[in-house]
């Protein structure tokens, strides 16, 4: 009789103890990267000085890195977008050929991660020792054709993995777009290019603007391309230079968190324009639901669209791994292949060395664990978000989309700052990589498992309820089967997010918790680029033998099942 | 003695009850507050248009929803009480229910399917195993108990939602509009076979449809809502015949409305007499409801006759010209100029009627129901 009072109250605790523990996580990293901006002197213990806006007054004398920044995020944003728009354009509404296999390949540039690219086309597109360069001068060139430490340089690399992630949101659009809106306008009588001035391009804008500001928001706080690119040319961006700030000596931590609150906030003001404009979207016309346009057949066009497709493939996904094989597969690397430079020793080098077995277990270990508590976090966010008349669910759902709008590096500064003052002894171990991952990733998680969750009716889960069956009982023979598909796609996004996350990790590995990702940095920096490669490819394989086994496992219960 | 033998047919008798019912959302008020009873084996229905609050009601019946005030009980039991703080979660309440969406679990056999409210009870293999075989029976779907249920169409996903609410014989069935999403001709095919189904379980049932006829030829008694309350509440017959207010005299079926100030000099002992705006008097029957100064009757419009010639009588007779005649099969309808004011008729009659001809309009005054909207 009392039990049901019971019940609702303690499902409203535990809801509202959810949103409490996420936005402790969250919110409290926030905090002190404010209080550690606002910090005067150097930010020691005995050299602070009371709190003011000094660091803030002081960032005009950086004005360089700002402006540096800007120029790489619009630059890599508009080369992104136009890339994205095109290819977009191309397998949504041509008879291209091989159009459903070039769109499965249009998902690989984002799996090969800026930071493969970045290490792949220093190698290549260096000025003095990039193999494009080497070969252009001895064709009897001058100088270098391509230098891909400049701004232009970093923002290509940039723009060739954000590209993808571009195309993914813009033919999304593109798809929602209800063919009988275009064909009426042809029977009206209006020929296709004026068909597509007035009526395409008005119904794709909107989508378009909002995959701007969101490549844009991901630009400011990208890290990895700048980082291999433009720090040996003292090139730095807002997020390298933070990066500095905190490891060079003696570090400058005010200053740091300073610079990491001014592209905080900017990237939230995109994140804020970016929800608003998917969210307010008034074009009734374009719905959720996928269309699939009949294809315009663009006669001998489809072959010169088959070539640019291929090309962007090719230059952010098969130039880039075929030269980090090369190169690690060469005693040392020249530009020019001989047999007796061949040599597996990189290999053996990096899975004999302790530090390098160690990072990779630490990497696959905090994968699994984070992409385990991960989605049982996520899933149960996801649940009181769509599924509960939870007070405060409002709350919860900004907390969680919170992270998306903090660079990941500025997020993990953050974090080192704010548990290095706790009396838990998590700093310096994998647990504090596994908070900053948990914390990171829940955006990613959190929208992953809501987009199944919604697609789901409602009624079906209310039907076993009406049946007879207790909320547990519904959760194992009904929820859980039917939102198999959104949890496996968040377990290996996860996971795969975790190993080869690079800006959340760098700042908090320690001696004793080194992951493989800040690992290879740390070889680019200090080893051989013959090793780094040899690393860089046994990252890749691991994590692609490890997706290979899950897929299979889970394929193999369906079957049974 | 004898007041225990009447508490005792009650209980019998009543196997749900819902007292002052009312749920919100939010601050937004979206029933109630309602009240209705069901005697044990019978079957409601609640009618009307879509956003009326039907399916909250039926939903807050089941415990899917939480009202905020009053009383819902189903057999001798309490299953909500705003007085007692009580909510038996849906799981507990023994109830059954068909989805508008039949929500079939997609990842399950038909079989999976239906098994699952005795699965859930915990029954021995052979009790399921019999259970489901009697269920699939009762809807002709035995042969298709090992196909997965995503490979069904939309007319078996429905037999089958209607096997897996009966398959542990509940007391109770709920049926949220069941029939909508079929196609016509197999809607009312469903319609008499769940009629027949009902009474042969002999379940006590709510059915929620917005559909006139559905509700007419399957209830017991309906109750037509609106705007989150009742409207009214009776037989299909005496909703149909007797509608209390305009809003019901338009929604079940189709009706003119005449409206007029009352002639008590004139009216007889159980008729009334109105005199409309342009001074014609209509006669009418209150049907028992107390008439104020001014009154609206309602009359279905097959009831309306159309005559070339004067009929007999003096009663409910005037002439009147043709606007429009459309041929609809069935029947035709005939919109007719009467001194100014539009009225339909619907009608069967072999005659042609032309636009533009006079003919004479007459109406039994046994057919013109006074309403309570003006009392």
């Amino acid at each position: 009789m009392a039990t049901s009072v019971f019940k609702s109250r303690r499902s409203a605790i535990s809801g509202i103890a959810v949103t409490a523990v996420i936005g402790l996580f969250v919110l409290y990293p926030i905090f002190f990267l404010l209080q550690a901006a606002l910090k005067q002197g150097d930010g020691t213990v005995e050299g602070s000085t009371g709190y003011g806006t000094g660091n803030f007054e002081r960032l005009p004398n950086y004005s360089g890195i700002i402006w540096n920044t800007l120029e790489v995020s619009i630059v890599a944003t508009l080369i992104a977008i136009i890339v994205g728009f095109l290819i977009a354009y191309i397998l949504t509404r041509t008879n291209v050929p091989f159009r459903r296999g070039l769109e499965q390949l249009m998902a690989v540039p984002y799996y090969v991660t800026p930071l493969l690219g970045a290490l792949a086309w220093s190698l290549l597109g260096e000025p003095h020792s990039g193999y494009i360069n080497i070969l252009w001068r001895a064709l009897g060139g001058e100088g270098s054709i391509v230098n891909v430490t400049s701004a232009m340089g970093i923002a290509w690399v940039m723009a060739l993995f954000e590209g993808s992630v571009a195309f993914v949101m813009i033919s999304a659009v593109m798809q929602s777009i209800d063919p009988s809106l275009e064909e009426a306008s042809q029977v009206i009588g209006a020929g296709r290019f004026s068909t597509m001035m007035r009526i395409t391009l008005p119904l794709v804008a909107p989508g378009v603007l909002g995959a701007l500001i969101y490549v844009f928001a991901e630009m400011l706080g990208s890290f990895s391309a700048a980082l291999v690119l433009g720090t040996p040319s003292r090139f730095y961006v807002l997020t390298t230079a933070i990066y500095l700030m905190v490891t060079q000596y003696p570090p400058r931590i005010p200053l740091a968190a300073a610079m990491g609150v001014v592209l905080f906030a900017v990237m939230f003001l995109m994140t804020y324009l970016y929800r608003r404009m998917i969210s307010g979207r008034s074009y009734v016309t374009v719905s959720g639901k996928a269309f699939r346009p009949r294809p315009v057949d663009v006669g001998g066009l489809r072959w010169v669209y088959l070539l640019l497709v291929g090309a962007y493939i090719f230059l952010a996904v098969v130039l880039p791994m075929l030269t980090l094989a090369y190169v690690s597969l060469q005693k040392l690397a020249t530009a020019l292949p001989s047999w007796s430079n061949f040599t597996f020793e990189h290999y053996r080098v990096a899975l004999s060395q302790n530090a390098v077995r160690y990072a990779i277990f630490n990497s696959l270990e905090l994968g699994v664990i984070t992409a385990t508590i991960g989605v049982a976090l996520t899933g149960t966010i996801s649940w009181l978000l769509h599924r509960t008349r939870l007070p405060g669910r409002a709350a919860l759902e900004y907390i969680s989309m919170f992270p998306q709008a903090v660079p990941r590096l500025v997020f993990a500064f953050g974090i080192m700052w704010a548990w290095l003052v706790l009396p838990v002894p998590v700093y310096g171990t994998i647990w504090l990589l596994l908070i900053a991952y948990l914390t990171v990733f829940l955006p990613l998680g959190v929208r992953t498992i809501s987009s199944v969750l919604l697609q789901l009716d409602k009624t079906l889960d209310e039907c076993g309820q009406v049946c007879g069956a207790s909320w547990s009982q519904r959760l194992r023979t009904i929820n859980i089967p039917l939102l198999r598909p959104g949890i496996m796609a968040a377990w290996m996004l996860l996971f795969i997010g975790s190993v080869r996350e690079l800006g959340a990790s760098i700042l908090l590995v320690g001696p004793n918790s080194q992951v493989l990702t800040p690992a290879i940095v740390d070889a680019w920096n200090f080893s051989s680029s013959e090793l780094t490669a040899a690393m860089a490819l046994i990252q890749t394989l691991v994590v692609g033998i490890f997706i290979a086994i899950f897929t299979m496992l889970m394929r193999r219960r369906d079957l049974k099942g | 003695m004898q007041r225990q033998a009447q508490t005792q047919d009650q209980e019998v008798e009543t196997a749900i009850e819902v007292r002052d019912l009312e749920i919100k959302y939010g601050a937004v008020a979206a029933v109630g507050p309602v009240s209705f009873s069901i005697p044990k084996g019978k079957q409601l229905t609640l009618l009307g248009p879509s956003g009326c609050g039907k399916s909250t009601t039926l939903r807050a019946v089941a415990g899917l929803e939480k009202p905020v005030a009053g009383v819902i009980r189903i057999g001798n039991r309490n299953m909500y009480s705003s007085a007692e703080h009580l909510n038996i979660p849906a799981e507990d309440r023994g109830l059954s229910m068909v989805f508008q969406s039949y929500a079939i679990w997609p990842h399950m056999t038909v079989y999976d399917n239906v098994a699952y409210g005795l699965k859930v009870r915990r029954k021995s293999r052979e009790e399921i195993d019999a259970g489901v075989k009697r269920a699939l029976a009762l809807v002709q779907m035995q042969d298709y108990a090992a196909r997965p249920a995503s490979q069904l169409s939309g007319g078996q996903q429905q037999r089958v939602a209607l096997a897996r609410a009966c398959a542990f014989s509940p007391e109770v069935l709920l049926f949220d509009e069941p029939l909508s999403n079929l196609d016509a001709k197999l809607r009312g095919d469903m319609r008499i076979e769940l009629r027949e189904l009902q009474r042969r379980l002999g379940v006590t049932s709510i059915y929620v449809t917005h559909d006139l006829e559905e509700a007419l030829a399957m209830s017991d008694r309906i109750v037509v809502m609106n705007k989150g309350r009742i409207e009214q509440s009776g037989t299909p017959y005496e909703i149909y015949n007797y509608p209390r207010t305009a809003f019901v005299a338009d929604f079940v079926g189709s009706a003119n409305l005449i409206a007029g100030t009352v002639r008590t000099d004139v009216s007889a002992r159980d008729g009334i007499v109105i005199e409309t705006a342009g001074g014609e008097l209509v006669h009418g029957t209150t049907h028992g409801r107390k008439p104020g100064p001014r009154a609206t009757l309602s009359v279905r419009t097959v009831h309306l006759q159309l005559h070339a010639e004067r009929p007999a009588g003096d009663r409910n007779v005037w002439p009147v010209t043709v606007a429009r005649s459309i041929f609809l099969g069935d029947l035709s309808e005939i919109h007719v100029d009467w001194a100014g004011r539009q009225l339909i008729i619907r009608r069967s009659a072999l005659d042609k009627i032309h636009e533009g001809q006079q003919v004479f309009l007459s109406v039994d005054p046994s057919r013109c129901v006074l309403l309570e909207d003006d009392a």
